[in-house]
């Protein structure tokens, strides 16, 4: 069933996406965990604006944070990833099957066209008007 | 001929509230037109090879629009209003899907020609909140742990 609620999860990992900072945060967790200080070196930002920035993305799930005492490292969380890459997958699905489908008909279109050019051999093909 | 996969169907999201589509057709911009606004044109592709029921299709401002699709999985149900009809540029309607009624998104579609006998068209579809744009999909999905930095790698490339 599809729903749309103010705490749809998806659209919490969305939000948390929408920050070039955070995008480029998780690039980074991509990579392998990592320590604030570790994030923050490539931006020019505070320590505390980044430890915001991974507040939020804790808070979609999109990172956890160890529990080691001292430098509690950052790690990448695949779950809302994939729920909002599955999303995006249904949505592009739906869209580009119909494309495709104009690109076939579009090219039968002009097949047919470049066919019935004067000096050329009429081909008799039955036009089919209806749909489906 | 132009390789074909350069006509891949691309999907970004400009805006917290927008999914854009852009698609280019090997086809004047008189025929894309067309076929996006001739009935019987339309249901030869918009049904994705299932039968297409158009009911109503009124191309003009404010006309009605309704598409029923038979597939395997059920039947759905389309349809909405034209806002803005600019031949052969610009395609403005609501979209509605019967399975979620009364959560509306406006789909605007620009046809560019694009000098070579080919056609771009670029759809973006504006929803009236974040949520309803991303409730587009189903709630419980489930969650797993594989294909994460793939996913990620595909998300980062559309949120550019």
């Amino acid at each position: 069933m599809v729903t749309a609620t103010a705490s749809d999860p998806i659209s919490t990992t969305f939000s948390a996406l929408a920050d070039p900072t955070r995008r480029a945060i998780l690039a980074r967790l991509a990579a392998g965990e990592a320590s604030v200080t570790e994030i923050a070196a490539p931006f020019e930002m505070t320590l505390p604006a980044v430890s915001k920035h991974l507040k939020v993305l804790e808070r979609a799930g999109l990172i956890a944070r160890g529990r080691e005492a001292q430098w509690r490292p950052c790690r990448l969380q695949a779950g809302p990833l994939k729920d909002a890459d599955d999303w995006l997958e249904t949505y592009r699905r739906f869209w580009e099957e119909r494309f495709d489908r104009l690109d076939d008909y579009l090219r039968e279109l002009q097949q047919k066209e470049e066919n019935n050019k004067p000096g050329r051999p009429q081909r008799k093909e039955k036009q089919n008007g209806r749909g489906n | 001929m132009v390789e074909a996969t350069s006509n891949r169907l691309s999907v970004t999201l400009p805006s917290d509230r927008e999914i854009m589509m852009t698609r280019i057709f090997n086809a004047p911009r008189d025929l894309v037109w067309k076929a996006h606004t001739d009935p019987e044109m339309i249901a030869r592709w918009w049904g994705r090879g299932n039968k297409l029921v158009i009911e109503r299709f009124e191309v003009e401002r404010g006309g009605h629009w309704r598409f029923v699709e038979h597939s395997q999985e059920g039947v759905d149900g389309f349809e909405g209003r034209f806002r803005e009809v600019t031949p052969p540029e610009r395609l403005v309607q609501t979209f509605e899907w019967d399975g979620m009624p009364g959560y509306v998104a406006i789909n605007s579609a620009t046809f560019e020609d694009l000098g070579d006998g080919r056609t771009k068209v670029v759809t973006v579809a504006l929803f009236h909140t974040t949520e309803e744009r991303d409730g587009m999909v189903g709630s419980g999905m489930e969650v797993g742990l594989g294909e994460s930095y793939a996913a990620l790698d595909r998300l980062l490339e559309t949120l550019k």
